[in-house]
């Protein structure tokens, strides 16, 4: 037999007996429940708390020998899982790290150990073995974090010149006839039934030819009466056949310390009961020959051993992070992103989500349509929004302006920018919102009554180009027009991606602003722009910029490239055949049905993410409603330069138009004025009345849209 | 009435099933009822040693808000952003415990030990059982989707990664409202639809749940013994 000769070849040296230690194995319901201990029952209470692990001796070949703790272990009576052994321990819960680390080890393991001494001696481990088998259990929870430090500790009292077995270890269908492995089998079946139990930790036998007997450890005295052969079968986790688990150490100091004067030899079955298949095999158990030494007869405990490695093999903590699981503000994220990721699993595989929740959003108002912008990209799992706005919250908003509540009016009303900030906070703490209660300075609206007011004007360009040097993406969402002005020149000027809002009565229109081309170089830059701006001057045609380079024979307003798409100020929002009303929206903007900021809220958003998900971003080609039928340019469709809602038709269309030459915001020649002279230029602006930008554009008033409304009403019609 | 498709009461009946075989064989298969709720699930829960050499992750790429680490064969990874506490634990005392001349410990780093959590429910939708499932770590961490991608099969893994629609993703648990990996049953008319087709013609009565979860099971280390469908065959003829 193989086990003989391997025998044959064995020193003495490699004949001594070494346990497998058990691993931890702590499942994710035991931290939970630990928290719960610690936020309600424990609180600052540091006194050990009872538990209870249990360990299982069917595992199959190449699992460590595991001790596992569930949520069920604070539960000390609580049911044990069938065919698994209890093992009672100790829990020790410290406050604070520090207080973890000063635990004495040392004393803590000894206080154990001695324990289980003073068990043996007195015989009280014969009646209650399962004192031989138990843990401590060291933590420290930090519920900041989710970070869970721990350390176990299994005693086991060591013999102090180790043990030794006679002969190799040998697989139980070695010597053991199939009959006698069943009638093994029926023995232990029935000493589960006869005490109740689904398992028996520590077990005595007595075996012939085709009979097997069991009895409980104390019964040791009327068990083995006239036997020369004593063999003890223990319950055991280990699945190693070279090696017995940890539950035999102590089980073999109480053998010695009660019967060792007597014994010189004992056969140890290590027990070991497996269903694989639907089968349930015991053959592949160990026998054990161990030399049981003689201790000696003094009271003195022994030295003792069983804090567990950490996962780096050196003796120390582990520590798990849980916070991915366990954090609400972290399950909040994960949850918000995972229906996020479904619609990239399921529905849209190629959508880039990262290009989306990354994008950093500056949200010009804080109003209706503030409000629904911002739901929508919370939606989208957008985490970087931040709002300017300088109005209170007013009795009337909360019922259309779903940011706000009642109690936001009280007092004068908060500050929308920042109750804004709080209500998302509230709503998805992983947001990252910031607000700014400012005013955004408006052409036609001098700032120059004092000084005073000319440099707070100041401030607010200043930190205005701030916020958008710093976002992505800025929607424009204030109701009126002049306010539009100063960001769309700005963010012109930046090459920040620009989405516009505006509502009317029952029509809406949802843009983006043509994405000028980068700024070559300085030098190259100034002198196209030089150039532009002097034929832009020279020139006396009110034609729309780029027109004269586009293909001929091409539609006019067909495949617009992003860069030579208009602005706000460019292409009028007056309602294409509705142009009798002779009004812009803006001035209707106060009423409006109820429903339209959050249409147009939300388009405007899906907008930005159509935009996003395009490879050319806001250079992208304009699709226009006759791209309907067309293969879509991105995975979520159409990317239009401007979406036209007519609530009383429940339509929209599409339409797309140029950049004019002669913008008074975003033409290369305010462009150019405002890059060159800054705030100066803006403050004329200001202080000007209207002629100043018609001069400059060579355009008619910022403020009279009558005379434009031609010009405007023709590109929208030819547009359509 | 199309065969391929189930009903719930067919997946009670089938579950209950598999629930007899299940105690019979000691295969670890319950019954979670929901409190206050007809509706629950199968559960059973599993050990698995997963090799740590399954070659790297295949994950989509486009969406990593929570980075996580990207193999399993360091099942530490969190503990490096952190001071070691073990740092001023040391003393005499347990270095000589870390010659323990009576402890056999075993290195293993060339397999990982993963705790398994599977559920089987009905969805109403699919007219399907969907099999939910989630993995631990021994410290009680539950994987990240990456890192489960990693304890599927490479065979597996390039096959399930490469249709259209990932067929293993996450979702939250219908019944406990907490993140799940789960296996999408989109497909599941598809396969057992001959199945359940041929069974009349072999004169086999068929387990729904229980062929259904012989098909997906194993991709995820849940094996179904042949006991049970040997077993079906001669207690349930029909």
């Amino acid at each position: 037999m193989a086990s003989d000769i391997s025998g044959a070849s064995l020193s003495s040296e490699d004949l001594k007996l070494q346990f497998a230690p058990f691993s931890s194995a702590l499942e994710a319901g035991f931290w939970h429940q630990l928290t719960q201990k610690k936020l309600n029952d424990y609180r600052l209470d540091e006194s050990p708390k009872c538990i209870k692990g249990y360990y299982y001796n069917g595992d199959p070949v190449g699992l460590p020998t595991r001790l596992t703790l569930e949520f069920s272990a604070f539960d000390v009576d609580g049911p044990t899982p069938a065919r698994c052994c209890p093992a009672l321990g100790m829990l020790y819960n410290t406050n604070t790290l520090d207080a973890f680390k000063a635990v004495d080890k040392k004393a803590l393991l000894e206080k154990e150990a001695k324990e289980i001494w003073e068990a043996i001696q007195s015989g009280a481990a014969l009646k209650n073995p399962s004192v031989l088998c138990r843990f401590i259990l060291l933590t420290f929870a930090d519920l900041k974090k989710y970070h869970f430090y721990y350390w176990f500790c299994f005693p086991a009292l060591c013999f102090p010149e180790g043990l030794k077995i006679i002969q190799p270890p040998v697989i139980l269908e070695e010597v053991f006839s199939p009959k006698q492995i069943s009638a093994l089998q029926e023995a232990y079946d029935g000493l589960c039934i006869k005490r109740g139990i689904t398992a028996v930790p520590f077990f005595l036998m007595k075996y012939a030819d085709d009979a097997v007997q069991m009895a409980l450890l104390e019964d040791w005295e009327a068990f083995f009466t006239d036997t020369k052969k004593i063999t003890v079968g223990v319950y055991d986790p280990c699945t190693l056949s070279q090696h017995p688990g940890w539950p035999l150490r102590n089980l073999l100091v109480l053998l010695a310390k009660q019967w060792g004067s007597k014994l010189d030899l004992v056969e140890v079955l290590c027990f070991r009961d497996q269903t694989l298949q639907g089968n349930r095999s015991i053959q592949h158990s160990v026998l054990f020959q161990v030399k049981l030494p003689e201790l000696p007869n003094n009271s003195v405990c022994l030295k003792s051993v069983g804090w567990e490695k950490n996962p780096k093999g050196a003796m120390g903590p582990r520590m798990v992070n849980l916070s991915e699981c366990m954090d609400p503000k972290r399950l909040a994220e994960s949850s918000v992103d995972l229906n996020l990721k479904l619609m990239r699993w399921r529905l849209v595989p190629s959508l880039d989500l990262d290009k989306v929740v990354n994008t950093k959003c500056l949200l010009l108002g804080a109003g209706t349509l503030g409000c629904n912008v911002a739901r929508t990209l919370m939606g989208w799992g957008v985490r970087h929004i931040t709002f300017v706005d300088n109005a209170k919250i007013s009795y009337s908003n909360p019922v259309r302006q779903p940011l706000y509540e009642f109690e936001d009016c009280l007092g004068g009303g908060k500050s929308k920018a920042t109750a804004a900030v709080d209500r998302l906070t509230k709503i998805f703490p992983g947001v990252s919102a910031e607000g700014y209660n400012m005013s955004i300075p408006m052409p036609g609206h001098p700032v120059n009554f004092s000084q005073a007011t000319l440099s707070q004007a100041q401030k607010d360009v200043v930190q205005l180009e701030k916020l958008i040097s710093e976002h992505d993406v800025v929607f424009l969402l204030m109701d009126t027009r002049e306010s539009r002005w100063l960001p769309t020149v700005i963010a012109a000027s930046k090459r920040k991606l620009v989405v516009n809002a505006a509502l009317g009565f029952d029509t809406f229109v949802v843009m983006r602003h043509g994405l000028k081309k980068p700024h070559v170089s300085q030098s190259v830059y100034a002198a196209t722009d030089s150039s532009t701006s002097c034929s832009s001057a020279s020139s006396s045609s009110s034609t729309p910029a780029g027109a004269a380079l586009s293909v001929p024979g091409s539609s006019l307003f067909s495949n617009i490239p992003g860069h030579k798409l208009g602005c706000y100020f460019c292409n009028d929002v007056v309602a294409p055949g509705d142009s009798t009303r002779d009004r812009t929206l803006d001035q209707q903007c106060t009423v409006s049905r109820p429903g339209l900021a959050m249409i147009a809220g939300a388009l405007a958003v899906e907008l930005m993410v159509s935009i996003l998900q395009h490879s050319e971003g806001g250079y992208a080609v304009a699709s226009s409603s006759d791209d309907r039928m067309n293969e879509p340019p991105t995975s979520l469709g159409l990317v239009p330069h401007q979406i036209r809602g007519f609530l009383s038709r429940f339509d929209n269309v599409l339409p797309a138009s140029l950049a004019f030459d002669k913008c008074t915001a975003c033409s290369p020649v305010v462009l150019d004025h405002y890059e060159r002279e800054g705030f100066s230029f803006l403050s004329k602006v200001f202080n000007s009345s209207h002629s100043f930008l018609e001069d400059l554009t060579g355009l008619t008033l910022l403020h009279q849209e009558t005379q434009a409304a031609e010009i405007w009403d023709m590109s929208d019609d030819e547009s359509i | 009435m199309s065969c391929s498709v189930l009903d719930e009461e067919q997946f009670r009946l089938s579950c209950q099933l598999l629930l007899q075989r299940s105690d019979q064989l000691g295969d670890g298969w319950s019954w979670e009822a929901v409190q206050g709720s007809e509706e629950g699930y199968l559960r059973k829960t599993a050990l698995r040693s997963v090799p740590s050499d399954w070659g790297p992750l295949h994950d989509q790429k486009g969406f990593s808000s929570h980075p996580q680490p990207q193999t399993l064969c360091d099942s530490t990874g969190h503990e490096k952003e952190e001071q070691d506490p073990a740092a001023s634990t040391g003393s005499d005392f347990l270095r000589a415990e870390e010659e323990d001349a009576g402890s056999y410990t075993v290195t293993n780093s060339s397999s990982l030990v993963l705790q398994y959590e599977y559920h089987i429910l009905f969805s109403c939708s699919y007219g399907a059982p969907v099999l939910y499932f989630r993995a631990f770590t021994l410290e009680g961490r539950s994987l990240a989707l990456e890192e489960m991608w990693s304890t599927i099969h490479p065979n597996y893994r390039l096959c399930l990664q490469n249709c259209p629609l990932n067929a293993i993703s996450q979702q939250e648990h219908p019944l406990l409202g907490q993140p799940f990996f789960f296996f999408h049953p989109c497909r599941t008319e598809e396969f057992m639809g001959p199945v359940l087709q041929a069974a009349p013609d072999q004169g086999r009565p068929v387990n729904y749940v229980l062929s259904w979860l012989s098909v997906v099971g194993p991709v995820v280390g849940l094996d179904v013994p042949l006991q049970y469908c040997t077993a079906l065959h001669s207690t349930k003829p029909d």
